[in-house]
């Protein structure tokens, strides 16, 4: 991606929006050789993104709203579009929201994927999508005051702390089934590790007729801090702190973003180390995930050993970086360490264990009769609703979509058609497991390879001048799919805009359906198969509707009848 | 005009909560020797994951915290101690208080990681309270980011008095004319900069250092043999071949420098 060809990959698709809406398109404008931003009028921006998306075979990537009255009068709207056809690229629809009245015409009636993005919109920038079924709040907590926007330049200094408005936490839960249900939430605290949600789920007896999920309880205002107390250098060290678990991928997509915005030419060196660290935690990441499918198949002693071996992923990560997890490595331009022949050695080794043990551990797995039963068939995700809602990563390989940033948009040091992408057709709990576990060995070899023909030359550049309001993407594909981060640089030494998209972003909203039709039983499996979140709650309160009574079953009792599936307690 | 802005100004402070003495006084003891297993409950209240992760790495067989009687139990109500990890956010101030009045009396609270201890990062955003303490009193600080395996274990026998806190304490009196040396005084300042500043683009700045410092070592070494004839026996005894093409590179930055200097 480095090379300089005066080739525009995905000229096409802009002649193709041109041709479609001949008076709409205002202008085109390249950040890199495979991105465009297409400024397009408002009222043609839906007709724009579907054109892409349905069209032309488009991904719904991310989408960020942009004060941007200091510097023309507007809000701006980019929706990104990863295109999964012939020219493989990344283009932007670009609409401007007049400052006097901020609105704009929902995408989401035409694109669902677009859902989260609109309402999030509207929370952070009080942005209103004309169209948008869904009045609810996305990202902010319920405690905070109407009409106070945190993203607007002017509303309110970074520290601002409103009073809360309420101690009731009073989201409203949205329940399409026909029938009568019962409802049992799950949330927010949860027993194993994960971040804290809340779920709703609407039984009727054992079978889960719908779901509904409040998210972002651990929203902090990390976007707002970029573009205010942190330098635009510092900020990989704070994408490094969006996730526990894959944050080295956010850092490499920020600093990516940064140098595609820039046009710097990291060195050679400088991205193979990337590429090997991120392969490091893409190890880590799907052996704690094989572990928890054991443990919620009921097969703890399967957890325990996939855990005991996943240390030696943790102790690698140590061993190159310094930390076993928030590696901090990288720079706008490159790497902060090298990787030298005695770290190169220790790792061979270590792969070489470890390619054995995990062998073993997935022979075991695969060959223990109870997990076909549990898994296959289980938390189905459609083809045609991973298509509307564009999922990512092994959600999305599970279902049969030959789609992974490593292989689609190379990045990094993964060369182009060198990356083996696995897919699995059986869309179902079973599938995804089996992706990670091909990824794995997968995995090693790419840092294998990496290490064995790592190019010479310097590890970082500093050859580069700060100009201001730049702005691109940047795209990695982190253990549960493509991150992808958008900044635009301010004039100030600072970021002016960082829109920052974790993987399970676009994973959460198919979640619902990958729900419906199966058994309560089954829930903490399903999520799990997401890899988000890992199980349910410190207890379980369920309503019986029909009945008007509560009762409280203890946490470990909904745990126990996930492992052993006897003697519900619902009845 | 341009009136400088403080934090207080602009911050709501959720109150904290206060405990009867008579509690104060039981979990002081409790505190001391708790001669006994212990259950935890976590309580994430706006983490990125990455403390948890290391929770967990604490409690499965490599690491194994229950070898000390520490378990992790899924309800507050079957708690001794509260582990608070993340910085708190809006959002989780109600459940995280709701947690807190379900652990019976007397517990201990821990708080986990940069995150928990102070907000960390985060500590002056606006949808996060800051550490722990700014809505539960806290015992036990267990700092990292995140903190690994092994000083989670170290701060829970901190906790229990598992340990006595035998710290070895120094004090260093500087003396009279006593100051910190100089690296390689003899070597001109510019080049030495030089040197190390191409180490680093080539190594990074941990491995950089070090090879950089053999470099200049050898540099300065006081032998009869010419400063050609010891960097190259420098570089022969390197059996790394990436060590051996950076101090290629460093040696051109040496030429660079000499024949600059002469011309």
């Amino acid at each position: 991606m480095n090379a300089h060809t005066p080739l525009r990959i995905g000229s096409s698709y802009v002649a193709a929006l041109r041709a479609k809406l001949p008076h709409a398109v205002l202008e085109e404008r390249w950040q890199t050789d495979r991105q465009a931003t297409i400024t397009v009028k408002l009222e043609a921006l839906p007709e724009a993104v579907r054109t892409l998306y349905y069209v032309h075979d488009g991904w719904f990537s991310t989408m960020a709203g942009n004060d941007e009255r200091g510097l023309n009068g507007t809000y701006g709207l980019y929706y990104v579009l990863s295109m999964g056809g012939a020219e493989k690229c990344h283009m932007v629809i670009h609409a401007q929201v007049p400052e006097d009245k901020p609105e704009f015409p929902a995408v989401t009636p035409l694109v669902p994927a677009a859902v989260w993005y609109e309402r999030e919109v509207r929370d952070m920038f009080g942005l209103e999508p004309v169209g948008l079924p869904d009045a609810r709040r996305l990202v902010l907590p319920d405690d905070w005051p109407d009409g106070l926007y945190p993203l607007r330049k002017d509303s309110m200094d970074y520290r601002f702390r409103p009073a809360p408005t309420t101690d009731a936490e009073n989201y409203p839960f949205i329940n399409d089934a026909k029938q009568e249900t019962t409802v049992v939430p799950l949330g927010p605290l949860h027993v194993t590790s994960d971040e804290p949600g809340h779920f709703r789920l609407f039984v009727d007896g054992e079978d889960i007729i719908d779901a509904d999920y409040r998210m972002f309880y651990v929203h902090r205002g990390m976007e707002k801090l970029a573009e205010t107390r942190m330098g635009y250098h510092d900020v990989t060290f704070l994408a490094d702190r969006v996730c526990g678990i894959c944050g080295y991928a956010h850092s490499v997509a920020y600093a990516n973003s940064v140098e595609n915005a820039l046009g710097i030419v990291v060195p050679e060196r400088g991205q193979a180390i990337r590429s090997i660290l991120l392969e490091t935690e893409r190890l880590h990441s799907h052996l704690l995930n094989l572990g928890l499918a054991c443990h919620f198949v009921g097969f703890d002693s399967g957890f325990m050993q996939f855990f005991r071996v996943r240390e030696k992923t943790m102790m690698l990560a140590e061993m190159l970086t310094g930390h076993r997890k928030t590696y901090s490595m990288n720079l706008i331009g490159g790497v902060r360490r090298d990787i030298l022949a005695e770290q190169k050695l220790t790792t061979l080794k270590t792969l070489g264990e470890l390619r054995c043990e995990v062998r073993r551990l997935v022979d075991i797995l695969l060959s223990t009769p109870n997990i076909g039963g549990r898994v296959t068939n289980v938390g189905r995700l459609d083809p045609k609703v991973a298509r509307d809602h564009s999922p990512v990563g092994p959600v999305l390989r599970g279902s049969g979509f030959r789609r992974d940033t490593r292989a689609d948009h190379p990045f990094a040091g993964y060369l182009s058609g060198a990356t083996p992408i696995n897919v699995q057709t059986g869309c179902d709990v079973l599938s995804r497991t089996l992706v990670r576990v091909s990824e794995v060995f997968d995995s090693m070899a790419i840092i294998e390879n990496l290490l064995n023909d790592t190019p010479a030359g310097p590890i970082l550049t500093e050859d580069f001048t700060y100009t201001p309001y730049k702005f691109a993407l940047g795209f990695t594909e982190a253990p549960r799919g493509e991150d992808i981060h958008w900044s635009m640089l301010g004039d100030n030494q600072k970021l002016y805009r960082w829109r920052c998209r974790a993987s399970t972003y676009n994973n959460w909203p198919v979640l619902r359906h990958m729900l419906r039709g199966n058994t309560v039983s089954d829930a903490p499996l399903i999520v799990a198969s997401i890899d988000p979140c890992y199980s349910c709650t410190d207890r379980v309160t369920v309503v019986d509707v029909k009945k008007s009574t509560t009762k409280t079953v203890a946490y470990k009792e909904m745990e126990r009848y996930c492992r052993e599936r006897t003697s519900s307690p619902l009845k | 005009m341009n009136a400088p802005i403080f934090r207080d100004d602009l911050t709501i402070k959720p109150q904290g909560l206060s405990m009867s003495n008579e509690v104060a006084a039981l979990k002081g003891r409790l505190l001391k020797s708790i001669g006994r297993s212990v259950y935890v409950y976590r309580v994430d209240c706006g983490g990125c994951n990455g403390c948890e992760i290391e929770i967990f790495a604490a409690i499965t067989p490599i690491f194994d915290a229950e070898r000390f009687g520490i378990k992790v139990v899924p309800s507050p109500r079957h708690a001794d101690i509260l582990l608070y990890t993340g910085a708190v956010t809006r959002a989780m101030r109600m459940p995280g208080l709701r947690a807190y009045e379900a652990a019976p009396e007397p517990k201990i609270v821990v708080s986990y990681g940069a995150c928990g201890n102070t907000g960390g990062i985060f500590h002056d955003l606006y949808c996060v309270w800051g550490g722990t303490d700014q809505i539960v009193p806290v015992d036990v600080y267990i700092p990292g980011c995140p903190p690994s395996p092994q000083a989670t274990i170290y701060g829970f026998a901190m906790a229990l008095g598992l340990l006595d806190q035998k710290l070895k304490e120094t004090h260093h009196v500087e003396g009279e004319g006593e100051s910190v040396p100089l690296i390689h005084p003899e070597i001109p300042y510019a080049l030495r900069v030089a040197v190390e500043r191409r180490a680093r683009e080539m190594a990074g700045y941990l491995h950089g250092k070090v090879i950089a410092e053999a470099f200049l070592a050898a540099l300065a070494a006081p032998e009869p043999a010419s400063v050609e004839a010891r960097l190259a026996a420098l570089t022969a005894q390197e059996s790394d071949p990436r060590v051996v093409e950076i101090y290629g590179q460093l040696r051109a930055v040496l030429r660079a420098m000499v024949v600059e200097q002469a011309s």
